[in-house]
């Protein structure tokens, strides 16, 4: 039979980056110099485990069957763009430059790991697709080979559709500095250069 | 136990990257002349560090590293560069090739014909060349170096059947092998040639190398090549 001291420390080894040694570390804190800290922990915790699901549209947390970003009017609903996360979602968010909506896919395809597309539920995905109010899909995973697989993967899917199916493009950062750049991305950012028309 | 090694520069493939502990990466590299190995490169998953856009798959690498044990320290990173990344289902079948090398070259085992058999994998798939004879040719390539080798006959003719345990054997004049590989003297003709183009060659070889892998495998199934048959579906 564990106590209850072994039992959270095996609990907190959940967490990712977490180890036998910080779990204990964060047992002996919470217990020892934050018990308030702990209860709050655990209140936030449970109070997220039962109010929180999927959004049904966009697949991110959300309180409400549709959350409060898929149902907001001023939104255009003719794109959707696909992310991997909801950190994600925030970066886009943060341009301020996007008013489409979003789908969260809530991680990648990655074979070597067994995540396929029935792992990441991608029928879901193109269910959500489907709605005839849908112009143009912005495929925005990662520029890593596993983004770049499951941007291919959605996109021969929704092509098949009749959508638009747009990526996000790659190249040299703003303000960057050729020497200062990867050689891979200069390398990659000339593959994709792009021809300057007279405007 | 592996003894300690210190290794400056080296051609390398990274086949696989998974998190590990906070900050960093547990690779699965392929080497020029060390075979697989599993490297540890330390804070590659840091914002901004500097290995991130260089520890990508199918992208030529040069690697360092050092010592002992299963797993090493990365000590060196470079991009060696010329190859795109591999687009659209090339990538898809740059995932088979790597899991492929995973779950059959041993780790520590030096095969520097797989590492070259590879290295024109990668670079034909990137280069968007028909991707069956790309596949097939590695096949090929990595199963002669795991033993899996076809012995040929001397002079070919006819027919030939193909079992994992006995090689070619020639069938009869009008015999059938109903669910078995069978290979006609054109396609080993065509196989010794190197030639790809004719489409008989490409099912029949493909069907000799899947049964030599099914046999290798022992029965696990690939997941690339799961995913590939649920993408075309």
């Amino acid at each position: 039979m564990p106590t209850p001291l072994d039992e959270l420390i095996e609990a907190l080894r959940c967490l990712p980056g977490v180890g036998a040694r910080s779990a204990q570390r964060m047992a002996h804190h919470l217990l020892q110099r934050d018990r308030r800290g702990a209860q709050r922990l655990a209140r936030a915790i449970e109070a997220a485990l039962t109010t929180l699901t999927h959004c049904a549209r966009c697949n991110a947390f959300s309180e409400t069957t549709v959350c409060a970003r898929c149902s907001d009017p001023a939104r255009d609903a003719t794109l959707v763009c696909v992310v991997e996360s909801p950190a994600d979602m925030e970066a886009i968010e943060q341009t301020h430059s996007y008013r489409g909506l979003y789908y969260v896919l809530m991680g990648r395809l990655s074979p070597l790991d067994g995540i396929g597309p029935k792992e990441l539920e991608l029928e879901r995905l193109l269910e959500r697709l489907a709605a005839p109010e849908v112009r143009e899909v912005v495929l925005a995973t990662n520029f890593t080979n596993e983004g770049e697989a499951t941007a291919h993967w959605i996109a021969e899917r929704v092509r098949a559709r009749g959508l638009a199916v747009t990526r996000l493009a790659r190249g040299v950062p703003l303000g960057g500095e050729l020497e200062y750049v990867d050689p891979a991305t200069v390398a990659h950012a000339l593959i994709d250069r792009r021809r300057l028309d007279a405007t | 136990m592996a003894r300690r090694q210190r290794v400056e520069a080296e051609p390398a493939y990274v086949l696989h990257a998974r998190p590990w502990r906070e900050t960093s990466l547990l690779l699965e590299v392929l080497t020029l002349e060390h075979g697989r190995l599993a490297l540890v490169a330390k804070g590659a998953r840091r914002p901004g560090s500097q290995l991130r856009s260089v520890l990508l798959t199918f992208q030529p690498l040069v690697l360092g590293w050092s010592g002992a044990g299963e797993v090493r320290t990365l000590t060196r990173a470079d991009w060696a560069g010329g190859v795109p990344l591999p687009q659209g289902r090339a990538l898809w079948c740059g995932y088979y090739l790597n899991e492929l090398v995973l779950r059959l070259l041993a780790r520590e085992d030096p095969h520097r014909e797989v590492f070259l058999a590879y290295d024109a994998a990668v670079r034909a798939l990137a280069a968007g060349e028909p991707l069956a004879p790309v596949l097939r040719r590695f096949e090929l390539a990595f199963l002669a170096a795991l033993g899996y080798g076809l012995d040929w006959p001397h002079t070919v003719a006819g027919r030939y059947r193909f079992e994992p345990h006995r090689g070619l054997v020639p069938l009869m004049e009008g015999e059938s092998a109903p669910g078995e590989v069978v290979l006609s003297a054109q396609t080993l003709e065509d196989l010794r040639a190197g030639c790809w183009s004719r489409p008989a060659t490409l099912a029949e070889v493909r069907a000799l190398t899947r049964r030599l892998i099914d046999h290798a495998l022992d029965g696990q199934e690939l997941q690339a090549r799961r995913m590939l048959r649920e993408l075309l579906e």
